[in-house]
C-alpha cells in the first residue's frame, strides 16, 4: 500500500512538471529531424532552414500572400537585362551588435557561389557571376544571362557576418552562428534540440515569444501525441490521417496551406510503350485525380492541370486536368494491344505517400496495364531519376519543389531534353523553356508558360496531379499563417490567451 | 587468465576489422550521398563538385586504405550532413542511449527473472499460464506500436508521463518500459527454464526433504545456480536492446545511437554509420567477454583457460 502511495504521489509530480512544461512566453516546435546545420550556405532541407531562417535575415522575403518583398534589401531596380541594383537598409545589426554593410551582402553571395566553399544550394544561385558593392548601401548583381527568377532565388539567400565568418572558420560558425535576424541561437543541444532567444534588438517585426525550441521528433503519430499532449505548440508534416486525429481530439488544431509543392505522374517517354502517346493518355485517363485527393487526402491538396501550382509564376487559370475516364483508357490500351501489357516498374521512395502510389497502381491495373512498384531508399530513387533514358524508370510519382515559386524551378528541369530529370523530347517544348526562362517582361513569359502547359497536356509528356498541401498541427492559441513556401518566422507567430 | 584474455583479444581485433570493413564496402555498394545534398536542379557539375568535396571521387580503395589509416589514429572523420566531427555527434548521443539501455535492462530484469521463478514454482497452476500468456503477449508486441500505445494512454490519455523526447527521470520510463518488455519476456522464459532445470536436482530434492522452506531455497540455492544461462542471455539482451533501440528511439524521439543509426543510413552519412558500428562491435565483444569472466565467479568451476577443472 505504501508503495502505491509512492508511486502514486511520484505520478503527480510528473503531471505536474510535464503540465507547467510550455510557459506561455516559450513555444516548442516539433520538427521532423534535428536541423543538419544551422550555416545558412550549408543544408538547406526543411529542418535546417526552419531553424535558421529566424536567426538570419535574406536579401528578400515573401509575405504571407506570396509577393517578393523587402527584408535587407528596401528597393531593387534593373539595370539591365543581367544586372540589378539592390539598396539595403541601415539599420541591420548582427547579433554581436556590429552594423550590418554592403560588404557583408557582398561576401555571403560570393560564398554561396563559390564551387571551393561546395555549398549544396550552388545550383541554385550559380547564375549570378558577379557580386559588387557600388555604394555605402547598394549592391549590383550580375547574372550570366536574363535570369527573371533571379529575385525568387534571393528569397533563400542569407547574409552572414563577413567579420565572424573570417575570424572563426566555416565549423565553428556553423556550431555558433551569428546572424541579423529576429531571433539568436541560445543553445545547440546536439541531438536534442535548438534553443533560439528573441533578438530585442531586431530592426523588424520582433517575434511574440522570449524562446522558441525546436526538437527533432522523426515519428509523425509521437508529434500529433505531444500535441496533444500540450508538451508541444506547432508540429510539422502531418498526413490527413493524422490531420483527422487531431481535428477529432479537440484539443489542437490544423493548420494547413496548398504548397508550391506539385505531384505529378511522370513516363519514360523514350522507352515502349510508353513512346506511343496513346499509352500516356491511357494512363491519365486512367487515374482518378479529385479521388485520390478526395478519398486518400481528404482534399487537402487541389488537383491541377498544369505542372505548377496557383502560387508559381507561371500559373494559367483554365489548363484543365486531362479527366478521369476509365473507360476511354481501355479503349486506348486496346488499340496499343500486347505492348500495352508491358510490365512496367513504378520507381517510388518512403519519403512519398504509399497510399497514393497503390492507389494509382490499382487504377492502372484496372484498366488493364501491368503495374509493379519498386520501392527503394531515397538516393537509389534519385540515382534512378538522373538515371539515362534507356536505364531510367518507365514510370515514377513524385512531388517537385524549387522552394522559388516559378515555374523554371518545376518545369525546366522536368520537360526539357537537356535536364537529368526529363524523360520529354520535344523540340517546340524546349524553345519555350528556353525562351521563358529569359523573358523578363512578365506577361510574355507568363503566355510562354501557357504554350507549354497546352503542349504538355496535348502530348501528355507528364501527368500533373495535384498541388500538395502541408498540414501542421497547432495548439488552439497558436496564431500562425502557414505559406505555399513552407516557410515558418516566428516573427510572424503570436499567441491568445 | 592471460592465455584466455591474449587470445580473446586477438579475436575481437579480426572481428572488428571485418565488421568495419564490410560495413564500408556494403554502404559504398549502394551510391553515395551526393544526390541526397544537392538540389534537384543540380548539374552534373554541381554533383561532381560535391562528390570531390566530400572526397567520394576517390578510388574506392584509395578511400579504403584512408579510412583504416583514420581508425588506426582513431580519428572518426566529419560527418558529411552535420559538417561535424562524428566523434562529437556520437559522443552527445551516447549517454542517451546508455541510460535507455540501463533503464531498459533493469525493466527486463526486475520484472523478468521474478516471473520467470513464478512461473518455474506455479508451473502447471491455472496463475502460471495467465502469467505465460501476458509474457508472450509483451514479447508479441512489436515496439513501434508497444510504444505509441503507452503514449496514447500515459501521456495523452491520463498525462501522467511525458510523451517524448529526453529530460528529467519521467522522460525515461516509457522507453525503457517498451524496450525493456521484449527482453523481459527472454529473461522471464530462460529463469523459467533454469529453474526447472535446477529443481529435478538431487540437492534440491534434499533441501526440501530436510523442510527448506521455498522462499529460501529459490533465493540461497535455486537463483545462483540458475544464474550462468540468464548472465549469458544478459550479454545477447544487451547487444538487443541497442539493436531495439533504433525503433523505440525513433518512436519516443530519444536522441541516442539508435536514432542516430537510422538517420544516419538514409541519409548515407556513411562516417557515421561506420562509427556506429565500430562502436557497436567494442561493446559486444565487450560484453561477451564479461559474461566469460561472470561465469568464473559465479560458478568456479568454469575455467576461462580451458583443460580438466
Amino acid at each position: 500500500m505504501r508503495t502505491l502511495r509512492i508511486l502514486g504521489a511520484a505520478a503527480v509530480m510528473l503531471a505536474v512538471a510535464v503540465g507547467t512544461a510550455t510557459a506561455k512566453d516559450q513555444v516548442i516546435i516539433d520538427l521532423v529531424n534535428e536541423p543538419a546545420t544551422l550555416d545558412p550556405h550549408l543544408q538547406w532541407n526543411p529542418d535546417s532552414y526552419w531553424v535558421y531562417r529566424n536567426i538570419f535575415d535574406n536579401i528578400v522575403t515573401r509575405d504571407n500572400a506570396g509577393a517578393v518583398v523587402p527584408q535587407l534589401a528596401t528597393s531593387w531596380k534593373r539595370i539591365s537585362d543581367t544586372e540589378i541594383e539592390f539598396t539595403f537598409r541601415t539599420d541591420a545589426k548582427f547579433h554581436d551588435g556590429a552594423p550590418l554593410t554592403v560588404e557583408d551582402v557582398v561576401f555571403s553571395v560570393k560564398r554561396i557561389t563559390d564551387p571551393a566553399f561546395g555549398s549544396p544550394q550552388l545550383g541554385q544561385f550559380n547564375k549570378i557571376v558577379k557580386a559588387e558593392a557600388t555604394g555605402p548601401n547598394t549592391v549590383k548583381l550580375t547574372t550570366d544571362g536574363p535570369y527573371p527568377a533571379l529575385l525568387a532565388q534571393l528569397v533563400k539567400l542569407s547574409v552572414v557576418p563577413k567579420h565572424v565568418v573570417e575570424k572563426v572558420g566555416k565549423d565553428e560558425f556553423n556550431l555558433k552562428p551569428v546572424g541579423s535576424g529576429p531571433y539568436k541561437l541560445e543553445t545547440w543541444q546536439r541531438g536534442v534540440q535548438v534553443t533560439l532567444t528573441r533578438n530585442d534588438a531586431y530592426w523588424g517585426d520582433k517575434g511574440g515569444f522570449k524562446t522558441a525550441v525546436f526538437r527533432g521528433v522523426p515519428d509523425a503519430a509521437t508529434r500529433v501525441a505531444n500535441l496533444l499532449a500540450g508538451t508541444s505548440d506547432l508540429v510539422v508534416t502531418l498526413n490527413s490521417d493524422l490531420a483527422a486525429q487531431v481535428e477529432k481530439s479537440g484539443r489542437a488544431k490544423v493548420l494547413t496551406v496548398q504548397t508550391e509543392r506539385v505531384a505529378y505522374f511522370a513516363m519514360n517517354s523514350f522507352k515502349a510503350p510508353l513512346d506511343d502517346a496513346r499509352m500516356r493518355r491511357a494512363i491519365a485517363h486512367a487515374i482518378d485525380k479529385e479521388g485520390i485527393v478526395e478519398g486518400i487526402l481528404m482534399k487537402y491538396p487541389k488537383v491541377v492541370g498544369e505542372l505548377v501550382s496557383p502560387s508559381h509564376f507561371g500559373w494559367v487559370d483554365g489548363v484543365e486536368s486531362i479527366p478521369y475516364d476509365p473507360k476511354k483508357a481501355k479503349e486506348l490500351v486496346a488499340q496499343v494491344g500486347a505492348a500495352a501489357k508491358t510490365q512496367m516498374d513504378l520507381a517510388t521512395a518512403p519519403v512519398y505517400d504509399q497510399r497514393v502510389v497503390q492507389a494509382i497502381q490499382q487504377m492502372l491495373t484496372d484498366v488493364g496495364l501491368n503495374v509493379q512498384i519498386k520501392m527503394t531508399d531515397m538516393a537509389t530513387w534519385l540515382q534512378g531519376q538522373q538515371s539515362a533514358q534507356d536505364v531510367a524508370p518507365m514510370l515514377t510519382f513524385s512531388r517537385w519543389s524549387c522552394a522559388c515559386q516559378d515555374a523554371d524551378g518545376i518545369m525546366f528541369p522536368l520537360l526539357h531534353s537537356s535536364s537529368a530529370w526529363s524523360r520529354v523530347k520535344n523540340d517546340r517544348i524546349d524553345q519555350l523553356l528556353v525562351a521563358a526562362r529569359s523573358e523578363t517582361d512578365e506577361a510574355k513569359r507568363k503566355a510562354l508558360y501557357g504554350e507549354i502547359h497546352a503542349l504538355v497536356r496535348e502530348q501528355v509528356s507528364v501527368i500533373p496531379l495535384y498541388a500538395d498541401a502541408i498540414i501542421y498541427g497547432g495548439a488552439k492559441q497558436l496564431k500562425w499563417t502557414p505559406t505555399p513556401n513552407e516557410s515558418m518566422f516566428l516573427n510572424r507567430m503570436g499567441w491568445t490567451e | 587468465m592471460g592465455r584466455f584474455f591474449l587470445r580473446r583479444l586477438g579475436q575481437a581485433a579480426v572481428a572488428i576489422f571485418g565488421v568495419t570493413t564490410l560495413v564500408f564496402f556494403i554502404q559504398r555498394l549502394t551510391g553515395d550521398p551526393t544526390l541526397l545534398l544537392v538540389p534537384e536542379t543540380a548539374t552534373k557539375a554541381d554533383i561532381e563538385a560535391m562528390r570531390h568535396t566530400l572526397g567520394l571521387d576517390r578510388p574506392l580503395l584509395v578511400q579504403y586504405v584512408g579510412f583504416l589509416w583514420d581508425m588506426l589514429r582513431f580519428d572518426l572523420g566529419r560527418s558529411f550532413i552535420q559538417n561535424v566531427s562524428v566523434a562529437t555527434i556520437i559522443g552527445a548521443r551516447l549517454p542517451y542511449t546508455l541510460a535507455l539501455a540501463a533503464g531498459a535492462l533493469f525493466v527486463a530484469f526486475a520484472i523478468g527473472v521474478p516471473v520467470g521463478v513464478v512461473l518455474a514454482i506455479r508451473r502447471g497452476k491455472l496463475s502460471s499460464g495467465g502469467l505465460m500468456g501476458m509474457v508472450l503477449a509483451a514479447q508479441s508486441m512489436p515496439t513501434f506500436w508497444s510504444g505509441i500505445l503507452l503514449i496514447m494512454i500515459f501521456a495523452v490519455w491520463l498525462g501522467w508521463l511525458p510523451p517524448s523526447g529526453p529530460g528529467g527521470f519521467g522522460h525515461l520510463i516509457m522507453p525503457s518500459v517498451a524496450l525493456g518488455l521484449l527482453s523481459m519476456a527472454t529473461f522471464a522464459r530462460i529463469t523459467r527454464t533454469s529453474i526447472l532445470d535446477e529443481l529435478s536436482k538431487d540437492y534440491v530434492r534434499s533441501a526440501r526433504a530436510r523442510g527448506v522452506p521455498t522462499r529460501r531455497l529459490v533465493f540461497r540455492h535455486l537463483l545462483r545456480n540458475a544464474s550462468i544461462p540468464v548472465v549469458s542471455i544478459a550479454a545477447i539482451e544487451i547487444s538487443h536492446l541497442l539493436a531495439g533501440a533504433v525503433v523505440v528511439e525513433t518512436v519516443f524521439a530519444w536522441p541516442g545511437l539508435g536514432l542516430l543509426t537510422i538517420q544516419s543510413i538514409v541519409s548515407r552519412d556513411f562516417l557515421v554509420v561506420q562509427a556506429i558500428v565500430l562502436l557497436g562491435a567494442f561493446v559486444t565483444i565487450g560484453l561477451n567477454f564479461l559474461a566469460d569472466i561472470l561465469y568464473s565467479i559465479i560458478d568456479p568451476r568454469i575455467r576461462l583457460d580451458g583443460g580438466p577443472s
